[in-house]
C-alpha cells in the first residue's frame, strides 16, 4: 500500500495522495472491522489495526507534503503570553507545551507524528497575523475543532456519551485532550481515568445509564480486568454480526439475561464468570480474526473451557469426538456444541435435555431411540430411570461403539439397570435376565471373551443383537416386540433356523415346571442319579477299605 | 542267582485277561475321555475361576470347543470300533456274552458287602467280569450313548429342531453336563479306586493279571483257566474264514455307512454365521433447526 502511494506520488503528487487517503480511510477499515452495524454516539478514536495505521500514515504524508514543517507555529506558541480571546469574553492560552505535545499520541515521539496544521486547518486562518477566531465561545471552538478528529478517526467509538446531535455533546477533546492526547497503551494501562472523573465525579455530571457505566468509570476504562458490562455495551446490541471469509455469519449479540441465567452466571456456585475469564486476552479494539470459518473459530475457542473443566476437557480429547477431530472430522462435537457458549444451561435439567442435546447431531439415531421403550418414557414423562444416551455411551469419555470391546462389554451395561432388583421391581421386570443370559451359551461365551479376549470379535449374541440397539421395544410389544418376531430375530444369526428353533432359547426363564419343564426334569434326574450312583460306589469303596484295614490290623 | 529267582512266585503268576483289541479300545477311550473331561468340565463351569484359568491356558473358549469336538469324534470312532469288535466276537467267534448282567451279580454285590463288613468270611467267587466291572462297562455304554446323542443335538441344534421341540436343546445341554459329571465322578471314585488305589491292575496294559488279583476278583475264571480252559475259544480255520468273509463284507459296508454318517453328523450344519454383520449408519445427521 505504501509503495503504491509512493509510486503514484511521483506522478500525480498530492491529488493522488488524497485519493489514497480516502481509500485508506473509508474502504480498508470496513474490510477489517467485524462490527459494521454498531451505532456509536460519537465517532472518534480508531481501533489500532493495520489498516488504520496506514490511514494515519497517509494523513501524515498529506500534511507533510503540504507543509514543510511546524517551525513557524512552534516559534511563537512555545513561548507566548498571548491569549485567544473569544467574543464571549472567554480566553484560552495560546501557549503550547511542546514537550507534552512531543510525547503525546500525535507527537514526535509517536511513530506517526501529526503536524499542527493537520488539525488546525484551513491554513489561511493561521497566517500571521492570525485572523480572529470565528467561534463565538470557547465551547463552540472545542466542538468545531473536535470535528477535525474525524478526518482520521473514522471508526465508531464505543461510548454512550451524547454525540453532535445532542444539545450538550461531549467532544473528543473533552476526554482525549487536544495537544496531550494519550496513546492507546496509556489508556489501557489505566491512565486518563481522571478525564472521566473530572466530569462525572468532580463536576457531578449525571450518568444516563448509571447501572452500566458507573463501575467502568470508577474502575477506569482500560483496566486489566474489564467488567462484563463493558463488553455488553456492544455485544448486547441487536444485529451485531461478523462475517467470516468463507461467508459464515456469526451472531455477536450476547443475550445478557441468558448469560446471567447460565451455569456460569449469577447461579454459579463458585462466582459469576466475567467475559474475560474465558476471553482473557480479548481487548478492545479487538485483534483481527484469523480463521476462515465459524467452525474453525469454534474449534479455536473451545479449549477455553478446559481452563476450568480440565478433567472433562481432557477426557473429550481421548473420546470418540476428540479422536474424530484429531482425524480431521471437524464437525465432531466440542464442548460448546453440546453445552452452548454463553447460554450454558444445566445440561441434565430436565433429564430429556441430555438426549435432545445428542439429537442436534445424531438426529436419525435419536428418532429411533425416541420410539424405544426407554426413549418414550424419557421424552413423555421425563422418567428418571430409563437410560438417556449418556447412560450407555458415557459423557465426556464416550467410547467408540463400533469396537469389539464395546460390544462384548455391552451386556454389563444393560445389567447395570436390568440386574438391579430395586430398580426393576418398580417396573415388574425380572432381574434373572442377566444371570440366565450368562448361564446360556451366548452369554457364557461373551463373558469369557470379556474376561480373556475383550478386543476379539465373537459371533455370539449380546443383548442388543436380539433386543435392538436404539429402538429397543418391550418384549411383548405386539408389533415390534421380540416375542412377536423371535424366529426372524434368531434367523439374523442362524439363517437356517426353523419354527422350533426359537424354543431352544429359554427366554431368560430359570427352568421350572412352568417354564422349560424338560430342562427342569433333566436337571432333577441328575440331581438324584448322581448322588445315588456315587453313594453306591462310595459305600462299596468304604466297605472294601474297612475290610482291608481290618485284615491288616489283624496281621 | 539261584533257580528260585527265575521262578515266578505262585502269587505273581500271570493269567491272560485282555486281548490286544480290547486294550486298543481302552487306550482310545482313555485318551478321548480324558481330553473330553479336561475340555468339557471347564465349559460346564465356565465362569468359575479355575475353569476360566483352564480355558485360558488351553487357548480360549472357541479353541477348547474345537478340541472337545475332535476328542468327541475320536470317542465316537472308538465306540464304533468297539461295536465292530463286539460284533466280530459275537457273530464270528460266537463267544459267550460274558459282560451281560446276571442274577449272580446281585448276589455277589450282597455277599461282597457282607464279606467287607465281616458278616461272612467267604468272599464271592466271581467270573471273568465281576459286578463292579459290569457296572462300569454298562455305565460307559449308557454314558457314551447319552453324550453322543446330546452332543450331536448341541452341535447341530438347527438340524435337531427340525424334528424335536426347541426345548430339547437346553435339555440336551443339561443332560450332557449332568451325565458328564456323573461319568467323571464315577471314574474318579470307582475306577480309580479299583484299579489304581486298591492295587494297580496292569491287565489293560499288559493283558495279564497276577494270580492274587485273579483270586480276589475273578476266582471262578481262575478255576476255569487252571482246569485247562481256554481263555478265548479258537475256531477251526475253515469255519473262521468263512464267517470272517461274510463279516468283513458286512462290516465294510456298515463301516462305510457309519463313517459317512459320522462325517454327515459332524459337518451337518452351519449353525450360525461366522461374524455378526456390521451395520453401517450415518452418524452425523445434524438437525436443520436446533430443537429447544
Amino acid at each position: 500500500m505504501e509503495q503504491l502511494i509512493n509510486k503514484r506520488r511521483m506522478v500525480w503528487g498530492g491529488v493522488c495522495a488524497v485519493l489514497a487517503c480516502l481509500v485508506a480511510i473509508y474502504v480498508l477499515p470496513t474490510l477489517a472491522a467485524p462490527e459494521p452495524d454498531i451505532t456509536a454516539v460519537i465517532q472518534s478514536h480508531p481501533p489500532i489495526t493495520d489498516a488504520n495505521q496506514t490511514a494515519v500514515l497517509a494523513v501524515n504524508q498529506l500534511a507533510h507534503a503540504q507543509i514543510a514543517d511546524d517551525t513557524a507555529c512552534r516559534l511563537c506558541h512555545s513561548d507566548t503570553e498571548e491569549n485567544v480571546v473569544f467574543p464571549s469574553g472567554e480566553t484560552v492560552s495560546a501557549q503550547i507545551d511542546l514537550a507534552v505535545l512531543a510525547n503525546s499520541a500525535h507527537g514526535d515521539a509517536a511513530s506517526d507524528p501529526v503536524a499542527c496544521s493537520s488539525c488546525h486547518q484551513p491554513i489561511n486562518n493561521y497566517q500571521q497575523p492570525h485572523v480572529p477566531v470565528s467561534a463565538d465561545t470557547l465551547r463552540e471552538y472545542e466542538l468545531t475543532q473536535s470535528a477535525n478528529c474525524q478526518t482520521c478517526h473514522v471508526q465508531p467509538h464505543i461510548t454512550s456519551h451524547p454525540g453532535p446531535e445532542s444539545e450538550n455533546p461531549v467532544a473528543c477533546t473533552d476526554c482525549h485532550g487536544s495537544h496531550d492526547v494519550l496513546t492507546v497503551e496509556e489508556w489501557q494501562s489505566g491512565a486518563g481515568t481522571e478525564a472521566c472523573t473530572d466530569c462525572h465525579v468532580e463536576q457531578d455530571v449525571p450518568i444516563v445509564e448509571a447501572s452500566q457505566l458507573t463501575e467502568i468509570i470508577q474502575a477506569g476504562l482500560f483496566t486489566q480486568q474489564v467488567d462484563n458490562s463493558y463488553c455488553l455495551a456492544c455485544h448486547s446490541q441487536e444485529g451485531l454480526t461478523y462475517t467470516f471469509p468463507n461467508g459464515d455469519t456469526l451472531n455477536l449479540t450476547i443475550d445478557a439475561n441468558a448469560l446471567h441465567d447460565s451455569v456460569h452466571g449469577d447461579g454459579n456456585s463458585w462466582q459469576p464468570l466475567a467475559c474475560t475469564d474465558c476471553h482473557e486476552d480479548v481487548r478492545f479494539p479487538h485483534e483481527p480474526v484469523t480463521v476462515e470459518s465459524e467452525r474453525e473459530y469454534n474449534l479455536q475457542q473451545y479449549p477455553l473451557c478446559g481452563r476450568c473443566h480440565e478433567t472433562n476437557y481432557d477426557h473429550t480429547l481421548d473420546d470418540v469426538h476428540g479422536a474424530a477431530i484429531a482425524e480431521g472430522e471437524l464437525e465432531a462435537a466440542v464442548c460448546t456444541d453440546c453445552h452452548g457458549a454463553h447460554d450454558t444451561p444445566i445440561p441434565n435439567e430436565p433429564r430429556e435435555r441430555i438426549s435432545y442435546t445428542c439429537e442436534q447431531c445424531h438426529s436419525t439415531i435419536f428418532d429411533e431411540y425416541a420410539t424405544s421403550v426407554h426413549g418414550e418414557a424419557l421424552l413423555s414423562e421425563s422418567n428418571p430411570d430409563v437410560p438417556t444416551c449418556i447412560n450407555c455411551h458415557g459423557v465426556h469419555n464416550i467410547s467408540d461403539p463400533t469396537t469389539a470391546l464395546f460390544r462384548i462389554r455391552s451386556p454389563q451395561l444393560c445389567a447395570e439397570c436390568h440386574a438391579d432388583v430395586e430398580l426393576m421391581e418398580k417396573y415388574e421386570i425380572s432381574t434373572d435376565v442377566f444371570d440366565t443370559y450368562v448361564a446360556d451359551f451366548h452369554g457364557t461365551t461373551v463373558t469369557l471373551f470379556e474376561h480373556q479376549d475383550p478386543n476379539v470379535e465373537t459371533n455370539k449374541a449380546v443383548c442388543y443383537d436380539c433386543h435392538g440397539v436404539h429402538a429397543i421395544k418391550a418384549p411383548d410389544d405386539p408389533e415390534a416386540g421380540i416375542k412377536a418376531n423371535l424366529l426372524e430375530t434368531c434367523q439374523q444369526c442362524h439363517p437356517d433356523a426353523t419354527a422350533n428353533f426359537p424354543d431352544s432359547w429359554t427366554s431368560h426363564f430359570k427352568p421350572s415346571l412352568q417354564n422349560n419343564p424338560l430342562v427342569y426334569l433333566v436337571n432333577l434326574f441328575y440331581q438324584i442319579v448322581i448322588p445315588a450312583t456315587l453313594g453306591f460306589f462310595g459305600f462299596m469303596v468304604a466297605t472294601d477299605i474297612y475290610r482291608r484295614v481290618r485284615l491288616r490290623l489283624r496281621g | 542267582m539261584t533257580s528260585t529267582t527265575q521262578e515266578v512266585p505262585h502269587d505273581e503268576k500271570q493269567y491272560p485277561r485282555f486281548r490286544t483289541m480290547a486294550r486298543i479300545e481302552h487306550a482310545i477311550l482313555m485318551v478321548s475321555f480324558t481330553v473330553l473331561t479336561i475340555t468339557g468340565l471347564p465349559q460346564k463351569y465356565a465362569l468359575q475361576a479355575w475353569a476360566e484359568w483352564m480355558i485360558n491356558v488351553m487357548g480360549g473358549i472357541e479353541f477348547v470347543r474345537v478340541i472337545h469336538r475332535w476328542a468327541a469324534i475320536i470317542l465316537v470312532i472308538g465306540s464304533i470300533y468297539h461295536l465292530f469288535t463286539s460284533a466280530y466276537r459275537f457273530f464270528v467267534k460266537r463267544e459267550r456274552m460274558r459282560m451281560l448282567p446276571e442274577k449272580k451279580d446281585l448276589q455277589d454285590v450282597i455277599q461282597t458287602i457282607k464279606h467287607n463288613l465281616g458278616f461272612t468270611d467267604e468272599a464271592p467267587k466271581m467270573a471273568k467280569f465281576n459286578f463292579g466291572e459290569k457296572v462300569e462297562y454298562w455305565a460307559v455304554v449308557w454314558g457314551t450313548a447319552i453324550m453322543a446323542l446330546t452332543g450331536f443335538v448341541l452341535w447341530n441344534p438347527i438340524a435337531a429342531t427340525v424334528l424335536l421341540p426347541g426345548q430339547f436343546i437346553p435339555a440336551a445341554k443339561a443332560a450332557h453336563g449332568g451325565e458328564a459329571l456323573l461319568a467323571v465322578l464315577s471314574i474318579v471314585i470307582w475306577h480309580m479306586y479299583n484299579v489304581h488305589i486298591k492295587h494297580f491292575n496292569p491287565s489293560m496294559f499288559t493283558g495279564m493279571l497276577p494270580r492274587h488279583q485273579m483270586e480276589e476278583e475273578h476266582a471262578l475264571e481262575l478255576e476255569r483257566l487252571e482246569a485247562g480252559g481256554d481263555p478265548w475259544p479258537e475256531l477251526a480255520l475253515p469255519v473262521l474264514h468263512q464267517r470272517q468273509r461274510i463279516f468283513f463284507i458286512v462290516a465294510a459296508v456298515v463301516g462305510i455307512l457309519l463313517l459317512a454318517g459320522l462325517v454327515w453328523a459332524f459337518t451337518f450344519e452351519q449353525t450360525a454365521i461366522e461374524t455378526i454383520p456390521r451395520v453401517t449408519r450415518e452418524v452425523f445427521v445434524p438437525l436443520s433447526t436446533p430443537s429447544p
